[in-house]
């Protein structure tokens, strides 16, 4: 019933990349490594890290906002399924062997195992999270299950097509549609085979329906027999014969019934899991229910992840830049981060993770990185000490190191989330919700934001606990009529620090390149 | 289950013991009331006494009929199935009818009303239910609805909508209904007739559409229970009462009324394409329609279409272009004075004409010219006598109708105000012979009744109803015998079942 009680977090590992075994439970699959369809009728039971809890999510959150995209645009189905394909290929796909010893990938065969795996791990566990996390209001539900409908059509008629389409080599087709049968079969599917004297029988009948079976095939094609009101749409249009009650289907055309039966199944189950959402939210694990809750918000559009560019092209973030930007265009959380690391010379490991992630999303590279924090850090220990105790953690973060895959930035809701700073000593954290009133009140004046009535909307919207909120008024208040610029792509701001960054680049880029000194509006926010 | 158990505590009134009834008004606030101009119902205003036999509906002929003939033993049965039901009160109607057991649908089925308060003032109150046949007897009674409409089964009794939270009164079932029209025959009657007239010759339309229909919903979907009555103007009504039917959901309907919808082209585009090959429903009416077609459509008594030179010429015009060569040579073979052939022996050889021009059928002696065709004509060509024949002939469903389970649709057993006819049965087997002008009218029906008492004043007979007295006798007995009995029949196995799989199921434990 607890669509996500046994997806557990656990303490994000973070020294190294070792992973405890996955998947020992996922159920109704097709066990071939070429395909991908999954009924998700079992709950998996994962252990995921809270990392790969919102990682997996956000990945698939991707491929459905593009499903929702694509369909809003007038597509061909070959644009669709091309697009699709490549959404799905780089969002839902392991390629790197999850694999905590680069050594054993000379083994290729273990490690194409591994990445099947893997992928379907992937899968499984971002479907059932996301499930969790858009069951909450009908609004949601009907979103999530359109879009899921959709991506599981595509890989359903993507095997079925494999099937059908490759006649001539017969060899490659005959092991497909051996693995839809199965799929159907582990699937509880209402079908009946009909059989051969039967459908010599019905030959004429099954043959004028259109878009049916071309007659050279129709003495090796299954037809399956289905109550009919499994095959509504093949009903409507007519597209398959029907007697007493039931409507003969061809094995290819079984995608349009398992498709109804997917929404049918889905929608029962999101219905069901709406019920139980407020258990799962207020679970012991506290930490989950607000990050499903914040799911559907989640920014996942260009920007975050993606380097900040400048006028001319060129990554913004350097070594050298990071001063002036982080004056300009950083959110508090940031700018709290770089004074803190200008101050001590040293950041914390928390305040590492959350700074390191966030220069990384917005385009700095590994060595710019490493030459940044090795200037700060030098300034009170050695250069060895440096390459020893900190340096790997920089690899790791770019993904040079342990789990080659890479760290996601941070975004708001699990900066908000994760454990406060403790006060004075450590700098990472959200300013908004972690610092009291009177703390931040004259942080806001000490670094002339806004006046005085634009500062205390900021502070009227955090003693509201809304924290998102407060942080959207600030850039607000340092961006006058940024929406009205061209170029200047607001989504996201007061959800992801990344997206806060980019816009706020792009601000000043379109400024500038209008001609405006970014130093008079500076001056007008000052007063 | 449960929750429709636990409604009738809420009821307030209704019971037959209850000494207080609620006036029509105090219901009537509880419901959504319409008001409706009703200018365009004008005959109704002339007041006309009973024994005047012009006059086919007033006022008081329909009171009449409410109070003495309506069949509410049979409605209420049905819209049960509930097969305690199937055994009537006697007519004394002494005998309280026993209350409707739990599993009944009856008191959660909305019923609507267009009443007329006032003369040319009609109301249209919707959400009204009834617990029980004598509560919907005393409504229709008191109301004297001009029209009464039934809509789905609710979870929760449709009269307590108002107390209900918005949105918490659902549908759960429904009969699957069908509901044709002859006006959406306009285009292809050439009998003289258009909107809301008849005549026998068009007529004919509805009984070929009751048979393509009601083969279809047996074979193909393998209902039982289906019933077809006469709307009392233009059309039919089909309800498909099979359980499964009634469960049926809203994406079901419309998957079902669309596999029988055949677009037939509209006023602006005439032209309509059949796809090839031909869905083996469609074969099987054109198998139905075309002898139909022969006999009703092509002679001068039916639509004309082969009756005349004029009326052949049109329908030669109507071929594809690459036909041209056979439409010129039968036109003149035709026009020729001497020339006799019957509308039907024209259909004929136009049929097989076509079918040698393609090089199908028998005499296939220009192999050259066939050659020459394209495969799209070819096809068209193919298709053309399947083609008009179904334009005529096949069913024009107001799929609207069929596809929402809160449809509302016109009860049967109702009076048309503007003919004053009775919604009777039609009987799928004998639709040939169902003429919609020898349905009893309200005032035939009161000189039958005046006339049946005339002639038996032996009060002991044993006539339970009053509508056994009239010509109604025969429509209602019918549906009585063919429908309702087979369907109650298969609930009580239904229930049965039921009962026995939970004592399976309990035994087990
Ligand atoms: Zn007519």
């Amino acid at each position: 019933m607890n669509v996500a009680g046994s997806i557990r977090s656990r303490p994000a590992p973070l020294s190294d990349g070792k992973r405890r075994g996955y998947a020992d439970g996922i159920g109704g699959g097709i066990a071939s490594s070429s395909i991908d369809v999954d009924m998700y009728t079992d709950v998996p039971s994962f252990e995921l890290s809270l990392d790969e809890f919102e990682e997996y999510a956000l990945a698939r959150l991707k491929v459905l906002r593009k499903i929702e995209e694509m369909k809003t645009r007038n597509l061909t189905p070959e644009m669709f399924r091309t697009q699709l394909d490549a959404s799905i290929k780089a969002n839902l796909t392991v390629t790197t062997a999850n694999n905590s010893n680069p050594w054993e990938s000379k083994q290729s065969s273990n490690s194409n195992t591994n990445m099947a795996e893997a992928s379907k791990k992937l899968d499984v566990a971002s479907h059932f999270i996301l499930r969790a996390a858009y069951c909450r209001t009908e609004d949601l539900r009907r979103w999530f299950l359109t879009q899921e409908c959709h991506l599981f059509r595509h890989r359903l008629e993507s095997v079925a097509q494999t099937q059908t389409g490759s006649i001539t080599d017969g060899g490659g087709g005959k092991k497909n549609n051996d693995a839809l049968r199965n799929f159907l079969a582990n699937n509880d599917f209402d079908l009946e085979c009909v059989s051969r004297s039967e459908k010599e029988k019905l030959r004429d009948k099954l043959l004028s329906v259109p878009s049916g079976v071309n007659p050279m095939d129709f003495h090796n094609t299954e037809y399956y027999r289905v109550p009919f009101v499994q095959a509504l749409e093949l009903v409507a249009k007519r597209e398959c014969y029907i007697l007493g009650g039931y409507a003969y289907v061809p094995l290819s055309r079984i995608v349009s019934i398992v498709a109804a039966k997917f929404r049918a199944t889905l929608s029962k189950s999101l219905a069901l899991a709406a019920g139980v959402f407020g258990q799962v939210a207020h679970d012991e694990q506290a930490r989950i229910g607000p990050l499903l809750k914040s799911m559907n918000s989640q920014y996942t559009g260009p920007g975050a992840p993606n380097a900040v560019l400048g006028a001319d092209g060129q990554e913004v973030l350097t070594a050298a830049t990071v001063d002036a930007l982080a004056a300009q265009s950083m959110p508090l959380c940031m700018k709290q981060l770089h004074k803190g690391l200008q101050r001590d010379h040293k950041l914390k490991h928390m305040a590492r993770l959350q700074y390191g992630l966030f220069l990384k999303g917005a385009g700095m590279s590994l060595e710019e990185h490493t030459l940044f924090f090795h200037k700060e850090f030098t300034r009170i220990m050695t250069s060895d000490q440096f390459n020893k105790e900190y340096s790997y953690s920089i690899r790791h973060m770019h993904g040079k190191e342990g789990k080659r895959g890479s760290y996601t930035p941070y975004n708001c809701m699990k900066i908000i989330l994760g454990n406060p700073p403790n006060s004075g000593v450590e700098h990472h954290g959200c300013p908004y919700k972690h610092y009291d009133d009177a703390n931040l009140s004259a942080l806001l004046g000490q670094l002339k934001i806004g006046n005085a009535s634009e500062r205390e909307a900021i502070m009227a919207h955090k003693r509201d606990g809304n924290f998102q909120l407060a942080c959207a008024k600030h850039f607000e208040v340092m961006h006058p009529a940024a929406a009205s610029l061209e170029g200047v792509n607001l989504d996201g701001v007061g959800n992801h620090p990344n997206a806060w960054f980019s816009a706020s680049v792009s601000y000043h880029n379109a400024k500038s390149r209008n001609g405006a000194s970014m130093d008079v509006v500076k001056v007008e926010g000052a007063v | 289950m449960g929750a429709a158990n636990d409604d009738n505590e809420e009821y307030e009134f209704g019971d037959d013991d209850t000494g207080a009834r609620p006036t029509a008004n105090d219901n009537d606030t509880k419901s959504t009331v319409v008001a409706r101009s009703s200018s365009s119902s004008s005959t109704d205003s002339k007041k006309s006494t009973p024994a005047d036999s012009s006059v086919v509906f007033s006022p008081e002929l329909l009171g009449m009929y409410y109070s003495r003939l309506f069949p509410y033993q049979l409605l209420y049965s049905w819209l049960s199935y509930d097969p305690a039901t199937a055994k009537p009160t006697n007519g004394t109607n002494t005998n309280k009818v026993a209350t409707t057991s739990s599993s009944s649908t009856f008191p959660r089925r909305e019923f609507s009303m267009t009443i007329e308060p006032t003369p040319g003032n009609e109301v249209y109150i919707r959400y009204q239910s009834f617990l029980s046949q004598d509560e919907l007897t005393s409504a229709i009674i008191k109301r004297r609805p001009t029209k009464i409409d039934i809509g789905a089964v609710f979870n929760h009794p449709p009269k307590d909508n108002k107390s209900l939270p918005a949105g918490k009164l659902q549908t759960t079932e429904r009969e699957l209904v069908f509901d044709i029209d002859l006006t959406d025959y306009d285009s292809v009657r050439n009998c003289g007739c258009d909107g809301a007239k008849i005549c026998h010759k068009c007529w004919k339309f509805m009984g070929m559409a009751i048979e393509v229909m009601d083969e279809g919903l047996r074979s193909d979907f393998a209902f039982e229970h289906v019933a077809w009555f006469y709307s009392g103007r233009r059309g039919v009504h089909c309800w498909v009462c099979d359980d499964t039917a009634r469960k049926l959901s809203n994406e079901a309907r419309s998957a079902v009324a669309s596999y029988f919808e055949v677009n037939l082209g509209s006023e602006k585009n005439k032209n309509f394409h059949l796809s090839s090959p031909l869905h083996p429903m469609l074969v099987r009416a054109y198998k139905i329609l075309e002898p139909n077609f022969v006999s009703c459509v092509l002679p001068e008594e039916g639509h004309g279409l082969l009756a005349t030179r004029a009326s052949w010429t049109k329908l030669l015009l109507t071929l594809p272009n690459a036909a041209n060569p056979v439409a010129a040579k039968l036109e003149e073979k035709w026009s020729w004075s001497k020339d006799d052939t019957t509308p039907e022996e024209k259909w004929n050889e136009l049929k097989s004409a076509l079918m040698a021009f393609i090089g199908k059928g028998g005499n296939n002696h220009n192999a050259k010219q066939v050659k020459s065709l394209s495969n799209a004509d070819r096809l068209r060509i193919e298709h053309w006598p399947l083609e008009t024949v179904f334009k005529y002939t096949y069913p024009r469903l107001d799929i609207n109708v069929s596809k929402m389970q809160n449809h509302l649709l016109k009860s049967p057993f109702c009076v048309h105000p503007k003919t004053g006819r009775v919604c009777v049965p039609i009987e799928v087997d004998k639709v040939d012979s169902f003429d919609p002008f020898k349905v009893p009218t309200l005032a035939q029906l009161m000189k039958e009744l005046d006339e049946y008492e005339a002639t038996n004043t032996d009060s002991s007979e044993s006539v339970r109803y009053d509508w056994e007295k009239t010509s109604l006798k025969e429509p209602f007995e019918c549906f009585q015998k063919k429908f309702l009995v087979p369907l109650l029949n298969e609930e009580r196995r239904a229930q049965k079942e039921e009962r026995e799989r939970r004592a399976a199921i309990v035994g087990d434990f």
